[in-house]
């Protein structure tokens, strides 16, 4: 029997000033067989977008449903391909497709006034940002902004589903989109060793990020972060969120959520379990960092 | 807060260019007009600024007319803008002016974390020059394609096809000010409802989606039968 990683998961999210709702929304799903998943949505929340934070929390809500049931696939079956085949085909067009039954059964309940049929879907227009995690396999999904960081077990800082050129602006792809599934970006890593897991996986909307005066200021908040989980624990680091992302948000005028899950130094994670690792395997890797569509 | 990891954190800039016309059709009403106009509409960026603080507005400033040059080079916070007057002086170089903004909205000198620039162009005539050129070095410019642009004609000899072009949306207006009354109206709006504008997020914008409609529209100017350009 496999001894499931335990991880520490810390989260917050607060509202930008002068905001009178917060329009992020997020959730974590914490298995005691070793299974997370988590998700963290950013409802656009201009006028255009008044039901945004709506949108925001039936993403988050629709992606742990459907990561549920991939991890599910995943813990069950030892076929990694066509696990793939499912992480960059059927889930994104299963999030979009029941996101907009989501809404729509809502604006049959409270329609919007003035606004056209067909673009209803506008004024919930929100992000998507989430991770699947279970024994030997790691994905996560990327619609719109917002950053998905990993501390390796090496100590490398990586952003796996980072845009090949950096997004200028305000502007984001959005689940409301057309054919925002082939919009949604995939991160695939399979983890032979489990002692190659990461040690700190962070979702967060793009407020915080945004926020630093340096180009680099993030990935730094990142390493300090792991470096002081590793030092302090988490709960000095759980204390200590609020206030870093109410900080944020004076900067960036955004409402700011982040999610971290960290792995203690001595949780080596499970030693058996979970699809088939690929033998060659000697770490995480992106194996695709596309969608497929069919 | 010091003990926040990742070092200090700021808010974001926006960039605004004014891009005024200086040729020798505005001599008179016209450019004492403008010059009144947008000193009086600095105290209202000002406010606009302080409402917002997740925007550091920054102002410059550039002139055409037989040629382009900066009026106001280096971006300027908006607390420490102050107007000097423009004068008139020859054509309508407006392609020589575009060309010089496509170079300031280059990464570098642009910076990478920015909110979306603004480019206010006022114009009151025809260029004289390849001004498409110029227009084409903007679009080229990853910045020029988001930026915010408003477009004001002042009175009837404006080529508003050029202005429209400019706008690059067909669903934005030019704004048209034909009277010294419409031209203060038309400044203070895009004194301030572009900066508005241009810090909002937009979905779509990206990766092959269409943006959807214009984030900002103008007034409608009230019209002045005294005082007609």
């Amino acid at each position: 029997m496999s001894v499931p990683p335990h991880w520490e998961i810390l989260h917050e999210s607060v509202r930008g000033p002068g905001k009178a709702h917060n329009q992020d929304w997020y959730d974590v799903d914490d298995t005691v067989d070793g299974t997370l998943v988590l998700a963290v949505a950013d409802g656009h929340g201009s006028a255009a977008h008044a039901r945004s934070g709506l949108g925001a929390r039936y993403a988050v809500d629709v992606f742990l449903h459907r990561g549920r049931e991939f991890a599910a696939r995943a813990r069950d079956s030892g076929d990694l391909r066509q696990l793939h085949r499912d992480a960059c085909g059927r889930v994104p067009r299963e999030i979009v497709r029941d996101w907009r039954d989501r809404v729509e059964r809502h604006v049959r309940k409270e329609p919007l006034d003035g606004v056209p049929k067909g673009g209803e879907l506008l004024a919930y227009g929100t992000t998507l940002l989430g991770a699947v995690l279970v024994p030997g396999l790691l994905v996560a999904w990327q619609l719109g902004d917002g950053d998905l960081m990993l501390v390796e077990a090496d100590g490398r800082i990586r952003a796996p589903l980072a845009p090949a050129e950096p997004e200028l602006g305000d502007e984001t792809e959005s689940l409301c989109g057309r054919q925002a599934w082939d919009l949604m970006r995939v991160h695939w890593a399979p983890v032979s060793d489990p002692a190659r897991l990461p040690r700190l996986l962070t979702l967060s909307t793009d407020g915080l990020s945004k926020s630093f005066a340096a180009q680099d200021g993030f990935v730094q908040f990142v390493r300090e972060v792991d470096e002081r989980l590793a030092a302090e624990g988490a709960e000095p680091i759980r204390e200590a969120l609020p206030g870093w992302l109410n900080h944020a948000g004076s900067y960036s005028g955004d409402d700011t959520t982040a999610v971290a899950v960290w792995r203690r130094p001595d949780d080596a994670g499970p030693s058996e379990g979970g699809p088939e690792a690929v033998p060659s395997e000697d770490g995480p890797q992106d194996q695709d960092r596309g969608t497929e569509s069919d | 807060m010091s003990d926040i990891p990742g070092g200090p954190m700021e808010s974001r800039p926006v960039h605004f260019i004014w891009i005024l016309d200086c040729s020798y059709s505005m001599l008179g009403e016209k450019i004492g007009t403008l010059n009144y106009a947008i000193r009086e509409a600095i105290p209202e960026m000002q406010s606009v600024a302080h409402d917002n603080a997740s925007a550091q507005l920054l102002v410059r400033v550039l002139t055409f007319s037989s040629t382009a040059r900066w009026h106001q080079a280096q971006p300027v916070p908006i607390d420490d803008f102050t107007w000097q007057d423009i004068q008139v002086d020859g054509g309508t170089n407006l392609g020589a002016a575009l060309s010089l903004v496509a170079r300031e909205l280059e990464t570098p000198p642009m910076p990478q974390r920015a909110l979306k620039p603004v480019l206010a162009l006022v114009s009151d005539g025809q260029p004289l020059d390849e001004w498409r050129a110029g227009l084409k070095a903007i679009d080229a410019t990853p910045w020029g394609k988001k930026a915010v642009r408003v477009a004001i004609a002042i009175g009837a000899d404006a080529d508003r096809s050029v202005l429209q072009e400019f706008l690059g949306n067909p669903e934005l207006p030019v704004l048209d000010a034909n009277s010294p009354k419409q031209l203060a109206a038309a400044i203070r709006w895009a004194s301030t409802a572009a900066v508005k504008a241009a810090s909002q997020p937009v979905a779509g914008g990206a990766a092959g989606t269409k943006q959807l409609g214009p984030a900002f529209a103008p007034p409608k100017l009230q019209d002045d039968d005294d005082d007609v350009w």
